[in-house]
């Protein structure tokens, strides 16, 4: 049945999901990394190079962002739909807004790459 | 007949829109704020982004950075980013309660409600002495 749901008959059920999904994950990121903050205490540009130097700690950072493109994407997606009226322009706008996300996505990887 | 009568109550209903008295209901405020929460958020990713690049790029980079976020109305400024953030944050865990019949009366919505802007407010204090 939850199969049917979210793929065969309403596709607007899996965008659903997705948004408190990828929300979820979010927030137990956040948690985790505050926690963790508190428990190092980095200290100083060598203290904070170490702390966030771990691999793991980069890749899970690129996977959340990952659901932080999706998330912001329906919910940008979803406010343009109820206050930019024009088609036309809605569509423009949308556009640009992904560009802004892919970039992003793109800039994190760089960053996280490079530490 | 019916649709006379319609008309006529759509032209004579009250009708206020002068934003200065109209008072949007507790659970309509902490929604229209999660949407504006979520904009907002979405503009500042470049800020983040950049903050995250420059600590990391090395010690003089960091240094600056840590040196700007000293002035005073940065920390303002930084302060009133967080405002959003705490708000999209346990909002949105109220909309996903909300989403598993959880609290959902209007009672227990309105409780809610007042639950998310009160622990916005001691979120961001918090924040706030933290920083300074």
């Amino acid at each position: 049945m939850l199969v049917d749901l979210l793929t065969r008959r309403y596709p607007g059920m899996r965008l659903w999901l997705t948004q408190r999904l990828t929300a979820l994950v979010m927030a137990g990121y956040i948690v985790l990394l505050l926690l963790l903050l508190l428990v190092r205490q980095p200290d100083g540009y060598a203290g904070w190079h170490a702390f966030v130097s771990p691999w793991w700690l980069r890749l899970a950072t690129l996977l959340v962002f990952v659901c932080l493109v999706m998330h912001a994407w329906l919910g940008i997606r979803d406010v343009m739909r109820d206050y930019v009226r024009n088609i036309v322009l809605r569509g423009y706008l949308q556009l640009l807004m992904e560009i802004m996300l892919a970039i992003y996505l793109i800039w994190l990887a760089v960053i996280l790459w490079n530490i | 007949m019916a649709n006379l009568i319609a008309k006529q109550s759509v032209g004579n209903r009250p009708k206020n829109l002068d934003l200065t008295t109209i008072r949007l209901p507790i659970n309509a405020l902490v929604s229209i704020f999660h949407r504006l929460s979520g904009v907002v958020l979405f503009l500042m990713l470049p800020v983040m982004l950049w903050a995250l690049q420059t600590s990391v790029r090395d010690e003089a980079h960091y240094e600056y950075l840590v040196g700007f976020t000293e002035i005073w109305w940065v920390k303002l400024l930084l302060v009133a980013l967080f405002v959003p953030f705490f708000h999209h944050f346990y909002a949105g865990l109220r909309h996903l309660g909300q989403d598993v019949h959880w609290m959902t009366t209007l009672q227990k919505a309105r409780f809610s409600g007042r639950v998310v802007l009160w622990l916005d407010a001691i979120s961001v204090l918090l924040f706030g002495i933290a920083i300074w």
